[in-house]
């Protein structure tokens, strides 16, 4: 008898196996199988803690472990299905460096810049705290103190941050992480449509007969909309997918058309396809005429640099007319993108001639029902509302929108970036419902719904995230709290911009986390932070979906949510402390309250008593402050949508559903918006409505291509695109301590042409150095990795705390959305 | 047109009046030499990668793929290049193959693969070509290099001494049956053994 | 002559290690000095970088890893260098596929992988299952920097299984 060496193995690991089983399991536990009450496990859904996909997953708790998760069966968005980390969120809340106690720095027992980080209490924290809240006030007014949220805030959290920071703080200055991610899809959709958040949803997948990605790598960063993508192109054959990028990635594996083009360049493609759909005579004259109007945009609008930056004193409209256009009509719209012929294009970008036809034709041919995918490449752009602007443009021009497989979809990056960033308006120039600070009305409205006097929010736009680090490296921002994001690592130019601003003396910055992360570290105070199911929630997927979850276990001793540390810091202010006193003497009743009282406890967010909260359910934080906070806070929320096109459902329903996609009006979600008969909002007999403008009519927009802030020379050789990675999520602090995707990727490494490599004499795994005009970062070589950039273009994820290769990039953003451009700046590699 | 046609065949075959016959001998042996030395040389040209990858079509497509391959860059250095894998290396077959490769001349001349997309469309009949030939010879330029008798199932992984040891030491299969795609990107594999 | 070659020998001890000795009390002393919350960074300082570690290489031994629990998709046992998944073709399913895996002995795919999205069973691998690797994911040969407590349940169910008969 022979045994080969796959049965030998077998045989032995199988022989180990029962050995150890032998020594260490009792008798009784060898046959769990037939103990069901001790198998059993207690399952709740969750919508996943990463990406703005949204997956509903079940998560299996046992003696207050979570000890599993899996995709849920009955949710629509992923019907069973996870990515490889949504099968690994199990994993996430225990890394064995979980904080669990405030650490402040401090020298011999007292707070110091430059001390050592000391394990202090709750109380102290939130006393150094409002002592140095209350200072800066003191001393610079409300405009010193400043937060950086999150779209991974649960809805509750930010709105309870927006309260406390525009209405309590009665500053301006917050905003989200979704700056650096969703802000240019934001302006895109206020500047077409007036109204936030894609019209169509993920069951455009099944009916379209043509994707086509934009700056998207579906592939990786939301792979279960990729596999829905997948089954409909693989189950039917006509299908076609077309994919654009600077540099080859997975998504190309599915690709009939795959498309490298110059950074930048996609503006004058998009412009291209406009130009073919008009000199081929397949504009939809119908719906063109009915429901859109032309403008021309503002041009040579800046780089959203500091103002002293050579390339904003160049710039002639980079105040605050950027955003300004006129009117024009359809033969004046045709003539200005009659420049952008097939011919220049393709040299421009690139792009051979008959892949940029074969694309435009996707968009042209009345029969192809198209649905358009972006997300980072058009989003961290320095004209990501105009590539937004323009994408719509083809859009509209063919009427394929709002309807079936007719789409163009801008799809989130993080869990909650439309639920918590954009809806509840955690940014520093809007409120709740697409409101915005500036209007005098939408303050009035939201000082009726808090029950404040008229002038408490003030009308100033805050500062933005890339302002925040500007301003607190200038010290105009001095107390700073950053709650549920990882930004020391996340925003460009750590080196200039960023970790000076924390390091200034005259700041206290204060980090909420679950982890010690790079910001952490460069924090002066450290609040230990409960996520995801050790704590109530709502979150919001891209596609309008509102999803809620119970708390399913505790946090570790020591931590708490946001939101606690939001309101439990409240606490700390009488309203005196805060507004002036002619905004006191127009409500006389809040003296000598705290914020706590006023903003929370005694108005509507008050208002649910703890018999709400389902006995046999764990919360926490309800169960501290002696009401049901989550459902006050959503419910007060949702007064300011109701009615007004962005309805959401009853809190308690969302706790029996897989999700509503708002509007929900009469208990129905809406599927496409602007769409008679789909979107109850839609004027009979309209046909399509885009009720966001007065006229209801969706804007096209004359934009043209303008180069990037930064582009190769011959010193700083070649572009730097960054970007994510399948295995982690943003800044990896929770995935890089998952052991299993930690070691499915490791480190960040920059991936080269084979090529580029050799000119330079270096090969895979070379140690080099990348560097900017900002600053280095040294990491290894790869030639051959999952990332094919062309020649002149190399790729580096910034997951990576241990290789920050924000210290390279730089804080150009787009002038418009405020958003950084991440993918576009020009460095050199050189070896170690 | 028929006299000078008359005139160049009796000069051949007329005995030479003029040189004798060891000097024609001789002569003819030397021109011999060179010519033979410098079709060699030429046939040699021919077989380097330089030479296939100064058509844009070997190298945008093929050559381009292999770079990120095993076969291009690897432990040892040890690099095969076109040649060792796409010519055989026994004379008479390296000449049929060159005749054949008169085909591919033409096709160039007339950009039948000029695009990557026209390559695209003719891939998955190059490819069978070229895996029929490794067929037909029992993967005689994957031998060339990687001999059967010399292969340490030790130092390979779990996997491959497994399928050395069984399939391929039995001759059930041969090289190619198992590592299509080693060196290039695969063309759609519907319809292919294995897939 | 022997003498003097031990004293070299010696020497050249002392010279190699001595450094050594310095740069890992330096480490230590940095350590204590600068944040130690910095876990990912192994203790660096934000404005300094460590000297990045070579590429790891891929684990290879087709040994199966346990799972957390019985949802987790298994890891990758081996390389998959250069192994296409695309459009035309998957070379996994040369291997884990149902009429293959007879030939090649690798565990088949999951039934699981044959259901559409309502859950009907098809008569091969779903498309939607078609890009193996947004799953499953091979193991490079790294330590994690960071270890994890996850409880498998099967230790609970353990503890309670002799609690249970101890009653």
């Amino acid at each position: 008898m022979t045994i080969n060496r796959r049965e030998f193995i077998k045989a032995n690991a199988i022989a180990a196996a029962a050995a150890v089983a032998g020594v260490s399991v009792p008798a009784v536990a060898s046959n769990l199988i037939t103990s069901s009450d001790i198998t059993k496990l207690k399952w709740d859904k969750a919508p996943c803690r990463f990406c703005g996909t949204g997956c509903s997953v079940n998560v299996g708790v046992m003696d207050g472990k979570v000890v599993a998760t899996h995709g849920d069966i009955k949710s629509p968005v992923n019907k069973g299905l996870n990515c490889v980390k949504g099968y690994f969120l199990s994993k996430i809340m225990y890394g064995k460096d979980r904080l669990t106690t405030p650490l402040l720095r401090m020298t011999d027992g007292k707070y110091d810049k430059e001390g050592e980080f000391t394990p202090i209490s709750w109380d102290q924290a939130f006393n150094v705290m409002a002592e140095k809240a209350k200072d800066a006030l003191k001393k610079d007014g409300p405009e010193a103190l400043g937060m950086f949220g999150s779209g991974q805030w649960t809805v509750q959290e930010g709105y309870a941050a927006v309260k406390l920071m525009k209405a309590g703080f009665r500053t301006n200055n917050i905003d989200p992480n979704a700056r650096h991610c969703m802000a240019s899809a934001v302006g895109g959709f206020m500047r077409t449509f007036g109204i936030d958040e894609p019209m169509g949803c993920y069951d455009d997948l099944e009916a379209a007969d043509a994707f086509v990605l934009w700056g998207s790598n579906m592939a990786e960063m939301h792979p279960i909309l990729w596999t829905r993508l997948t089954d409909r192109r693989l189950s039917a054959p006509h299908v076609k997918v077309a994919v654009l990028s600077t540099f080859e990635h997975r998504s190309f594996d599915l690709a009939d058309n795959g498309m490298i083009f110059t950074p930048q360049t996609d503006l004058a493609i998009l412009n291209f396809i406009a130009n073919y759909i008009i000199k081929t005579d397949r504009v939809n004259k119908d719906f063109v005429s009915k429901h859109t109007n032309f403008r021309l945009g503002e041009t040579d609008i800046g780089y959203g640099l500091r103002p002293e930056h050579p390339l904003e004193q160049a710039a002639k409209n980079n105040g605050k007319t950027a955003g300004s256009s006129t009117p024009i009509d359809f033969d004046e719209y045709a003539k200005f993108v009659s420049t952008y012929t097939v011919e220049y294009v393709a040299k421009l970008s690139g792009v051979p001639e008959h892949k940029l036809e074969a694309l435009a034709e996707l968009y042209a041919d009345p029969k192809i029902k198209v649905t358009s995918f972006w997300t980072m490449g058009f989003n961290q752009h320095t004209r990501g509302v105009w590539a937004n602007n323009l994408v719509y443009n083809i859009h509209l021009l063919t009427g394929k929108i709002s309807t079936p497989g007719n789409s163009p979809f801008s799809l989130t990056g993080q869990p909650s970036a439309c639920g918590t960033a954009r809806e509840v308006g955690t940014f520093s120039h809007r409120l709740p419902a697409d409101m915005v600070v500036k209007n005098p009305k939408h303050r009035a409205i939201a000082e009726k719904i808090w029950d404040l006097p008229e002038g408490t929010v003030p009308p100033k736009p805050g500062y933005h995230a890339a302002l925040q680090n500007r301003m607190l490296k200038d010290g105009k921002l001095n107390f700073y709290w950053v709650q549920c994001n990882n930004n020391m690592q996340a925003a460009a130019n750590i080196n200039e911009e960023g970790y000076p601003g924390y390091r200034n003396p005259k700041n206290f910055i204060v980090v909420s986390d679950p982890y010690p992360t790079v910001t952490a570290q460069a924090a002066d105070l450290i609040l230990p932070t409960a996520m995801w199911v050790e704590k109530e929630g709502v979150y919001g997927n891209a596609e309008r979906r509102t999803q809620s979850w119970y708390q399913m276990v505790e946090a570790p001793t020591g931590a708490k949510s946001d939101l606690w540390q939001l309101v439990e810091f409240s606490k700390r202010f009488k309203v005196e402390d805060v507004w002036p006193e002619e905004l006191i003497a127009k409500k006389p009743e809040v003296r000598g309250k705290t914020l706590f009282d006023v903003l929370y406890k005694d108005s509507s967010v008050g208002k649910f008593s703890l018999d709400e909260v389902p006995e046999d359910r764990l919360n926490d934080d309800a169960r501290d402050f002696g009401f049901y906070i989550q459902k006050g806070l959503f419910e007060e929320y949702a007064t300011f949508g109701r009615g007004h096109a962005h309805d959401l459902a009853p809190y308690d329903r969302y706790h029996k559903e897989r999700g509503l996609r708002w509007p929900v009006v009469n208990g129905k979600e809406t599927k496409w918006r602007f769409k008679e008969g789909s979107d109850p909002y839609v004027k009979p007999g309209s046909g399509w409505d885009f009720y966001g403008k007065k006229d209801g009519r969706a804007i096209i927009f004359a934009l043209p291509y303008e180069p990037a802030a930064e582009s190769p020379d011959e010193e700083y050789d070649l572009w730097l695109s960054t970007g994510r990675v399948l295995e982690h999520w943003h800044s990896g602090s929770m995935t890089q301590r998952v052991p299993e995707l930690y070691k499915a990727m490791p480190d960040a490494l920059v991936y080269m042409h084979p090529d580029d490599a050799k000119k330079r004499g270096m090969r895979r795994g070379d140690l080099v150095k990348l560097i900017s005009r900002r600053g280095e970062v040294q990491t290894r070589v790869e030639t051959r990795g999952r990332n094919k950039p062309p020649i002149g273009l190399v790729f580096m994820p910034w997951f990576d705390a241990s290789r920050l290769v924000n210290k390279v990039t730089l804080d150009a953003t787009d002038p418009l959305s405020k958003q950084t451009d991440f993918k576009k700046c020009a460095i050199k590699i050189v070896k170690v | 047109m028929k006299n000078i046609f008359l005139i160049g065949w009796r000069t051949l075959t007329k005995p030479s009046g003029y040189y004798s016959l060891g000097a024609l001998v001789i002569g003819g042996f030397i021109a011999g030499i060179i010519f033979w030395g410098g079709f060699n040389t030429a046939l040699e040209v021919t077989n380097t990668e330089a030479f296939c990858i100064s058509c844009h079509e070997m190298e945008n497509n093929v050559y381009e793929e292999m770079k990120t391959t095993i076969h291009f860059s690897n432990r040892s250095g040890v690099r095969a290049t076109c040649p060792d894998c796409h010519v055989p290396h026994k004379w008479t077959d390296k000449i049929a193959r060159k005749m054949q490769a008169s085909k591919e001349v033409w096709g160039m001349i007339f950009g039948t693969i000029n695009t990557r997309e026209k390559f695209l469309v003719h891939r998955k009949r190059l490819a069978q070509n070229e895996w029929d030939r490794l067929k037909a010879n029992d993967s005689l330029e994957c031998r060339n290099c990687h001999n059967f008798d010399y292969m340490d199932f030790t130092e390979q992984s779990e996997r491959a001494s497994y399928q050395h040891s069984t399939a391929l030491a039995a001759g059930e299969k041969t090289c190619i049956d198992c590592h299509k795609g080693i060196a290039h990107q695969l063309p759609d594999m519907k319809g292919v053994e294995g897939w | 002559m022997k003498k003097f070659n031990l004293a070299v020998i010696a020497s050249l001890l002392v010279l190699t290690v001595s450094p050594m000795m310095y740069s890992l009390n330096a480490n230590a002393a940095d350590k204590e000095t600068v944040n130690t919350v910095a876990t990912l960074r192994d203790h660096t300082p934000i404005n300094v970088q460590k000297e990045p570690n070579a590429i790891p290489q891929v684990i290879n031994k087709d040994i199966k890893q346990g799972r957390n629990y019985p949802m987790q998709p298994p890891v990758i046992p081996h390389t998959t260098r250069s192994y296409e998944v695309n459009k035309n073709n998957n070379k996994c399913m040369s291997c884990h596929s149902r009429h293959r895996t007879e030939k090649s002995q690798a565990p088949m795919v999951s039934v699981t992988h044959y259901m559409d999205r309502d859950g009907n069973f098809l008569a091969d691998v779903s498309p939607r299952r078609y890009f193996c690797n947004q799953c499953h994911v091979t193991q490079l040969d790294a330590e994690p920097l960071v270890e994890n407590t996850f409880t498998d349940m099967h230790s609970l169910m353990k503890k309670k299984a002799v609690t249970s008969e101890k009653h």
